[in-house]
């Protein structure tokens, strides 16, 4: 990654007005006192421990807070003891859409069981959306819009808000879950997080031992696309999927 | 120039005169003011939620107070990500550093998703007249460019446009069939949309909040546009007024419980994207270019009033425009620019120095409302009150000028006071009736007067009853 070139004469003018306004000459020597921003490594990583702890001991009723939640905001949610028993749900799911074309992502969850399998056998093609393999930049982008169905895994579920984490990188691509009319999320168990705040610090963590790199890109997921522009009334799947479930994997 | 200044006296009287808008405006305030309501009594003690704003308010406001700082970390931490950060002093230079992109990149198409630092730019139009095409993606906003608008509120911009009007406009811009069913124009819309997210080259946003300490963009969006809209073309610019900054990636979780509550009394909304950066070399997807470009565009004069820079920890949820008994009957239009409502009567004229919406302070019955559920705390009442002595020399008549004077002197010494006092109760001996003075169109003085009646000035001062009732009271 490189880094661009050193601050333009634009920014030093447009902060040296902002100091004027606040009535300082110079920079601030030391930072602003705000203590989100002064822990250390030692303090996040026993901080996370202490989330971690809470999450383990807390699994069964946070999958069924996220169930719950999940559903008020208009997910289906399935809940399964296994992959296999997962695989056969995605095949259910595109064989009640008489779908043709099925994207997935290349994530752990699916080398725990054959998703494809299944799939085809209810004719459906599965697709995995990566851009190497001879796919151009624009067939990726033509394959997600023409799929009747997406397939990913999640990085974490939020069980506060009934949120999806994906975090696109190499075989997470961002259209999977964007671009098909229904969208189904594969979440283990031991990916649930119970709060908001679980999951910024575990991403505060993340970026300190990265020593400040962060992921391009993170998306939550919590529900169909909505929209209520026209008159107030709700209208699900304007231009994200209408339909979405969610498949919670595991029972403690 | 001064017809600009000061509108709203006239755009809202027409306002109140459309019962089509006026049964808009009653419907989906009263929804939304509902649903806010409700998501947060439900969930939180009054308390709690009392704590949480208190905590935002905090923290946007020391964030301001330390503004040079956290941008110039802003700028590090997107530039170490991968992206680029322009600042823009003034809406013409955005205009140009976007421009600037758009050229460079050789862009014919350009796809945006909700950005309010667009319109105050009028970056659509700028664009045009480059040859390039702006392409609203928002369904309300996408709306309200066919019908050649400006939004109408902040969350919810086509609010007063109904099923048949939007269906009218997607018969004449998008050949549809005619259609009364809700649901059928968002499929138009959505096909319609899907060629351009497909076909564009590059993606404009907003930006809810900008953190600083990982230089990472947050959205908040409902239909997926906004995940379109920074994620398929190759470039992406994201536009944020230079407030938008907050500084850990560890407090975006109380703004996000704080935000969709207050704006649509949802929990969450359906999608948070966080950009940081373009994407990496072994991402799958994702624009190749990554800008933010922070803009001032007359926020410095908020800044720099010790008084009026409370008004930039607002983070444009729009609940204070539903709670408004003024914005209830003239909705968003009569405010006259980009922000309606009581933030927008604040940030109209002290963004622009005056020059639009210098009568906007006095667009408020200083009732309160907007106090009481602005999520951050804002004491708009007061700002308003505030800007009411530039307001009322911007606006006022020359009478009114006099007058005040002239009421000032008298309320100064004693003797003036009873003086004045004894020349009124003569003067206002034709014009009372039982201790009243009823309205009526007094000359040059007709807004204080055609719609309310005086209490006339009393017979007898109070000073004058306390000595005679003291006098009587001796042995």
């Amino acid at each position: 990654m490189t880094t661009q070139p050193e601050a333009s004469p634009a920014k030093e003018a447009f902060l040296q007005r902002i100091r004027q306004a606040l009535g300082r000459a110079e920079p601030a020597t030391s930072p602003p006192d705000h203590p989100p921003l002064k822990t250390n490594l030692v303090r996040q990583e026993e901080k996370l421990r202490t989330i971690r702890a809470k999450v383990e001991a807390r699994r069964e009723r946070n999958a069924e807070r996220l169930a719950e939640n999940a559903t008020k905001v208009g997910w289906h949610v399935h809940r399964v003891e296994t992959h296999d028993e997962a695989a056969a749900a995605v095949a259910a799911i595109a064989a009640g859409l008489h779908a043709r074309n099925v994207v997935r992502t290349a994530e752990d969850c699916f080398r725990q069981a054959d998703y494809d399998g299944p799939l085809r056998r209810a004719r459906a093609a599965p697709i995995i959306l990566a851009s190497g393999r001879n796919r151009s930049r624009d067939s990726l982008k033509a394959t997600a819009f023409d799929a009747d169905l997406g397939v990913t895994g999640v990085s974490w579920a939020i069980a506060e808000t009934a949120s999806c984490v994906i975090v696109p990188r190499r075989g997470v691509a961002r259209l999977a879950s964007l671009a098909p009319p229904v969208y189904v999320a594969i979440v283990g168990i031991e990916q649930i997080l119970e709060t908001l705040d679980d999951y910024f610090a575990t991403v505060r963590l993340e970026h300190m031992k990265g020593r400040g790199h962060v992921a391009a890109y993170a998306n939550f997921i919590s529900g169909p696309s909505r929209t209520a522009d026209i008159e107030q009334t709700l209208t699900v799947g304007v231009h994200g999927p209408g339909v979405v479930h969610m498949l919670i994997v595991g029972r403690e | 120039m001064a017809a600009k200044a000061a509108a709203f006296k006239r755009s809202s009287a027409v306002a109140v005169r459309n019962p089509k808008l006026q049964q808009t405006l009653h419907h989906v305030v009263r929804h939304f003011t509902e649903a806010r309501d409700a998501a947060v009594a439900s969930e939180f003690p009054p308390e709690t939620w009392e704590q949480m704003r208190e905590r935002a308010s905090s923290i946007k406001l020391q964030t301001l107070l330390n503004l040079d700082f956290y941008l110039d970390m802003v700028d590090r931490n997107v530039r170490r990500n991968g992206g680029h950060v322009h600042f823009a002093a003034d809406a013409a230079e955005a205009n140009r550093i976007v421009l600037d992109i758009a050229k460079r990149n050789a862009v014919k198409r350009v796809i945006k998703s909700k950005s309010m630092v667009s319109e105050e730019m009028r970056l659509n139009p700028t664009l045009e007249a480059e040859g390039i095409v702006p392409v609203e993606t928002d369904l309300g906003e996408y709306i309200i460019q066919l019908a050649k608008e400006t939004p109408f509120h902040i969350i919810a911009p086509a609010m007063h446009k109904t099923r048949q009007d939007v269906s009218r406009l997607f018969q004449d811009w998008l050949r549809s069939a005619p259609t009364d069913d809700i649901k059928t124009l968002c499929a138009i819309a959505r096909n319609a949309l899907r060629q351009q997210f497909a076909t564009a080259d590059m993606g404009v946003s907003g930006a809810n909040f900008v953190v600083a300490e990982t230089g990472t963009v947050v959205l908040v969006t409902n239909e997926g546009n906004g995940r379109m809209t920074t994620s398929v073309p190759r470039v992406h610019v994201a536009l944020a007024g230079m407030e938008r900054v907050i500084p850990a990636i560890e407090d975006v979780a109380l703004f996000l419980r704080l935000l969709p509550r207050s704006a649509t009394g949802q929990r969450i909304t359906s999608y948070n994207s966080f950009i940081s950066g373009p994407r990496r070399a072994s991402d799958e997807d994702g624009p190749e270019e990554f800008h933010l470009v922070l803009v001032d565009n007359g926020r410095l004069n908020l800044l720099k009033d010790e008084r009026l820079r409370e008004a930039l920890k607002c983070i444009r949820c729009g609940a204070c425009l539903n709670v408004c008994p003024v914005y209830q009957k003239t909705g968003g239009h009569a405010y006259g620019w980009v922000y309606p409502g009581p933030i927008g009567a604040i940030v109209t004229p002290a963004m622009n120095g005056f020059a639009r919406g210098a009568d906007l302070p006095f667009a408020s019955t200083l009732c309160g409302a907007c106090k009481d559920v602005c999520p951050v705390k804002i004491d708009i009442p007061k700002l308003l009150l505030d800007l009411r002595p530039e307001a009322a020399r911007r606006t006022g008549t020359w009478a009114e000028r006099l007058l005040m004077r002239r009421w000032v002197d008298m309320m100064r010494a004693r003797e003036s006071l009873e003086r004045s006092s004894r020349l009124a109760r003569l003067m206002q001996r034709p014009l009372s009736r039982e201790g009243v003075i009823r309205r009526s169109r007094l000359p040059l003085l007709a807004a204080w007067t055609q719609a309310r009646d005086f209490p006339a000035v009393a017979e007898k001062s109070f000073a004058r009853r306390w000595r005679d009732g003291l006098s009587r009271a001796e042995p």
